[in-house]
């Protein structure tokens, strides 16, 4: 009889332990749920309506690369039995054209640094150009939607730098020409180059270059403008390549 | 003794460390059903102290409570009628009279003891 008791007993305790079980459950989940709005949105309908429109155009750009990886699949698709080669060749040559490892022909405008010649007649020295500046001009071109930009010969590609090493001013560690040098920008559209010459025309580009004792020369757009190759190896410190069957 | 205890420390503990939330939609559902469940809780106390305990009881209450209490203020929001006040109220209530009674018990079990105390003392 009492180790029937014991049992029925324990058995209770059992069960009132699960029961409070699951009010402790209940209470902390409940509580969780009402502390849940920790920091209280304060901003007004302006701030919330510029964020809107910021994730709109977010929107609108990831759409744009759906789509166009969406045509790239089908042509993957479409030339799978009879060209794989060539869709797979022609994708590297298009990441090629994009990291600036091929020669571009197309419209653009030509950019002429040269001493000022009334300031050489003057006596003036003439001295290199500075990084700070060719820098600045090189971020303004590409504000203004320039597809490829090469100074005296050298690619820009999105690992060059422009330097001062030891007194000469570099790009891609190649010292450049001491002026008169040209620098060559592509666009993607003529209208575009067209732009962009008004923009430069427009900006106090031609004012800081003669600071530093130089005439910038805009030329007018042309529909035909090469931009050479970058031609050092590009080296590559974090990605590495898959082996085959890894 | 101290194992019901544990239980109630284990499970608020889980509640609040893995820090599950519910939609707000079923913020009531769930306050209505842990009403419920601390009535009940208080009831089988009450139950215990007057020597009337049913585990079957208790357990089959504790359920049912919580379920009838959810299926109630479901009932009240489909019909557009605050029915969940009604088991808030029968649940409030129903909880101050418990707790009430367990005090009053607990009361007059203190008074006796002193009581006994006294005689033995006395004699």
């Amino acid at each position: 009889m009492r180790l029937g008791g014991a049992i029925l007993k324990k058995n209770m305790y059992t069960r009132i332990t699960i029961v409070l079980f699951i009010i402790g459950l209940m209470i902390a989940v409940q509580y969780n749920t009402i502390q849940k709005p920790a920091e209280r949105d304060t901003r007004d309908i302006w701030a919330i309506r510029e964020e809107l429109a910021e994730e709109k155009k977010r929107h609108s750009t990831l759409l744009a690369d759906i789509r166009s990886l969406n045509e790239v699949v089908g042509r993957y698709e479409q030339s799978e039995k009879t060209n794989l080669q060539g869709v797979l060749n022609e994708t590297v040559n298009r990441l090629k054209q994009q990291a600036g490892l091929t020669d571009i022909t197309g419209p653009g405008v030509i950019l002429r640094v040269e001493p000022a010649p009334e300031l050489v007649a003057m006596g003036y020295e003439i001295k290199e150009i500075s990084p700070d500046l060719l820098t600045q001009l090189l971020n303004e071109l590409y504000k203004y939607n320039a597809a490829s930009v090469a100074i005296d010969g050298n690619r820009i590609v999105h690992t060059s730098a422009i330097r001062d090493i030891n007194g000469k001013t570099t790009v891609n560690s190649v010292a450049l020409s001491s002026p008169p040098f040209e620098i060559y920008v592509g666009t993607t559209t003529f209208k575009a180059a067209q732009k962009m010459y008004n923009s430069i025309q427009a900006s106090t580009f031609i004012d800081s270059f003669y600071l530093d004792n130089f005439n910038l020369v805009i030329e007018e757009p042309t529909e035909l403008v090469t931009i050479p190759a970058y031609d050092q190896p590009l080296t590559n410190d974090y990605l590495t390549e898959v082996k085959k069957g890894e | 003794m101290w194992l019901p205890f544990l239980g109630l420390v284990l499970g608020l503990a889980l509640g609040l460390l893995t820090n599950i939330q519910i939609p707000s939609i079923y913020e009531n559902y769930l306050s209505i059903a842990v009403l419920a469940a601390l009535d009940t809780l208080f009831g089988g106390i009450r139950a215990q102290l007057q020597h009337v305990y049913d585990d079957k009881v208790f357990v089959s209450g504790f359920f049912f409570n919580i379920v009838l209490a959810a299926g109630l203020a479901f009932l009240g929001v489909n019909l557009g009628v605050d029915l969940y006040l009604a088991a808030i109220f029968a649940f409030g209530v129903r909880l101050f009279q418990n707790i009430a009674i367990i005090r009053r018990i607990l009361l007059t079990r203190l008074d006796e003891k002193r009581h006994n105390k006294k005689k033995t003392s006395i004699e």
